[in-house]
């Protein structure tokens, strides 16, 4: 049996409170919109009595809930909506009477399209009763898929399983302290506890978090990750380690902790799979390399796509280990190494070419060069570049020097190594 | 148990004294003794437990493969020598070989002085490589630890080579022991390149490299360089003195 509670004119607000009314009856809840709520009410006798009092007790809670409403018990979830939205105040059909209960009420209960409500107005059908008179045959042939479904509903004869209600899981937890915080240490134990809870509901619903949002009264952390987890030790160390890098600096009287579910990950692993760090294991280790050389200075390098000299981003390692991209063929290369920032030199010429060179306690004369290659952009910018590049033979060790044209002086740039 | 611990002393300064043909078949008789005597509480008494299998990798420098039979897993190896000696050439050619793979590799740059860049055009895939950039010593030492802590990652370069010789020379001893125990177990190789040798005995490979010859036209079309095994625990001295060196050469190809 089914029980239907219906209020014609709702709202979003009183939509969720006749969800949570019939929460309070049934598990299994279906919000079919338009201000009815259906749910399964078998079984229930044994709690509340018969089909009528069970009725009357859900009118009480909907009546409890400042709300008046109209509430039908039937064999199928559609009659009891027909019914609901039907008849006032409180109905129950007993099974097999479905047709005769509804016959006189009128097709608007049962929400046909604009098309078939004219087409049924034309051919002088108003009620359910003459509507499920009608042949099913000449119905369907004349009214399509549509008509057919609403000749069995009309007949009171609807066999469809409700679609549960689910509601939207917030992992949530938070506590108010009685003194204020205002190291880190003893958060640790506060967040550890309420990590637990939140991974232990999350592990209780096959469920994980890829993104947790800590926040210490107006001061809030958003840790996003890049894989799914549901590891409360894990979290609690990110979200300490994150916190040592970038300290709240007030005192804490109250503590939040958010997660988002998601689905977790889930992953076959092979015998011949290649090396690579555990994904968990490696958000730990870049979030404690970050908390020694800082948060810019770990990372995969992604080249710019400018032919400005070293042009380089650093972006998050880890979020793009599993894409395969083209890579280039592999060669024995010749590689620069870099000296950031560029190196003041001395350079003296003969004919336009460097002939001896002094930079940073280094110093000689050139034995051979090569250039120059001239490379310049970004004129319209003030980050515009404008250089003579050389490369050249110092004391048996090969540097890439050059003349910047528009400052008018000499840098090393790099050592060939 | 008495009567065992004398027999074997027999055997053994049989052993030891036996020189020709017909004393190895007395000295095959007295192992089989002592090894039926000693079966039940030690396996194998005359299985040097000290050799290990070193499953090596391949450098992506022939040459330098045939040389030195790859870089050995599971422990240190260490490339030394003056700049422009081809060293960051023969580590982002390390790179290349292990991303090939699919393996993940991590690089502890001592004084920021890596060159994407260059790295991309030698064939490296900058996605699978951490690069984490240090300016101090012990940000590099803190660095390799937790790396190598983390696990997973098939290649770890530490790369001290802009660092002040007296800050590489000062790292005690215990720390490489410390590294070399951490990654003993597991398939990572750890690289250090540096201006001179500083891993000393925990390393399992060290090599020395020099510039031999630059290769001028109008432009510097290379580099050839010498590579000389200082120390190779796999060969134990087997390596015969014409092939401890070898000679490889780098080209370069433009930026």
């Amino acid at each position: 049996m089914f029980a239907c509670i219906y209020i014609p004119t709702a709202s979003g607000d009183t939509a969720a409170a006749l969800v949570d009314c019939a929460g309070t009856f049934s598990p299994r809840v279906e919000n079919t919109g338009a201000g009815t709520v259906v749910f399964d009410v078998e079984g229930l006798e044994r709690l509340f009595g018969g089909y009528s009092e069970i009725a009357e007790k859900i009118r009480d809670s909907v009546c409890a809930r400042g709300l008046q409403a109209n509430v039908a018990v039937a064999a199928n979830a559609d009659a009891a909506v027909c019914a609901a939205r039907g008849f006032c105040g409180v109905t129950v059909i007993q099974r097999g009477t479905e047709a005769g209960r509804l016959r006189d009420l009128p097709l608007d209960v049962l929400k046909p399209s604009p098309e078939i409500s004219e087409t049924l107005e034309r051919w002088g059908i108003r009620t359910l009763g003459a509507f499920a008179n009608l042949p099913a045959v000449h119905v369907s042939e004349r009214l399509g898929q549509e008509g057919v479904k609403l000749h069995k509903l009309a007949q009171g004869a609807g066999a469809r399983p409700i679609v549960p209600h689910v509601a939207a899981l917030r992992l949530v937890e938070v506590m108010e302290l009685d003194y204020d915080i205002t190291t880190i240490e003893p958060l640790t134990f506060i967040l550890s506890r309420m990590l637990d809870q939140i991974c232990s509901r999350m592990r209780s619903r096959n469920l994980a978090t890829h993104e947790v949002r800590l926040a210490l009264g107006t001061y809030v952390r958003i840790l996003n990750l890049p894989i799914p987890v549901r590891n409360s030790r894990l979290l609690t160390k990110l979200f300490i380690l994150d916190l040592e890098a970038h300290p709240p600096g007030i005192a804490i009287k109250r503590v939040e902790v958010e997660a988002v579910p998601v689905k977790p990950r889930v992953v076959q692993n092979g015998l011949f799979v290649p090396l690579s760090p555990e994904p968990e294991k490696l958000e730990l280790t870049l979030a404690r390399l970050k908390a020694v050389v800082g948060d810019e200075n770990v990372g995969s390098a992604e080249i710019l796509d400018t032919h400005r000299p070293d042009a380089f981003s650093v972006i998050p390692f880890g979020r793009r280990l599993r894409e395969s991209t083209q890579r280039n063929p592999i060669n024995l290369r010749l590689t620069l190494r870099l000296f950031r920032p560029p190196l003041d030199a001395t350079v003296q010429l003969r004919n336009q070419i460097p002939v001896w060179i002094a930079f940073h306690g280094r110093h000689g004369p050139i034995a051979t060069a090569s250039g120059p290659w001239h490379t310049s952009g970004d004129w319209w910018r003030p980050t515009m570049w404008d250089r003579e590049e050389w490369d050249v033979e110092v004391a048996d060790m090969l540097y890439r020097i050059y003349y910047d044209v528009h400052l008018d002086r000499w840098y090393a740039q790099g050592v060939y190594d | 148990m008495q009567s065992v611990i004398l027999t074997d002393g027999c055997a053994l300064t049989r052993l030891r004294s036996a020189t020709d043909g017909c004393a190895l078949t007395r000295l095959r008789s007295a192992r089989a003794r002592l090894e039926s005597a000693l079966g039940e509480r030690i396996s194998s008494p005359f299985t040097d437990l000290d050799r290990r299998v070193f499953e090596s990798v391949p450098t992506g420098i022939t040459s330098l493969d045939a040389l030195t039979g790859g870089l050995p897993r599971g422990a240190i190896s260490e490339i030394f020598g003056p700049p422009s000696s081809g060293r960051t050439s023969t580590m982002v050619s390390i790179f290349a070989e292990a991303i090939a793979r699919d393996e993940v590799c991590a690089l502890v740059d001592g004084n920021d002085a890596f060159d994407p860049k260059s790295a991309a055009s030698a064939g490296v895939e900058l996605n699978r490589l951490l690069w984490v950039r240090c300016h101090k010593l012990d940000q590099v030492l803190k660095s390799t630890d937790l790396l190598l802590q983390g696990g997973g990652f098939g290649r770890v370069v530490m790369d001290l080579t802009d660092l002040p010789l007296s800050h590489t020379r000062s790292i005690p001893l215990a720390s490489w022991f410390r590294f070399q125990r951490t990654i003993e177990k597991t398939p990572t190789v750890l690289l250090v390149m540096s201006p001179e040798s500083v891993v000393q005995s925990a390393a399992a490979l060290v090599l020395r490299m020099e510039m031999r010859t630059a290769e001028w036209s109008t432009v510097l079309n290379g580099l050839n360089l010498n590579v000389e095994v200082i120390r190779s625990r796999r060969f134990r001295g087997r390596l015969p003195n014409y092939l401890n060196s070898i000679q490889a050469r780098f080209k370069n190809l433009g930026n």
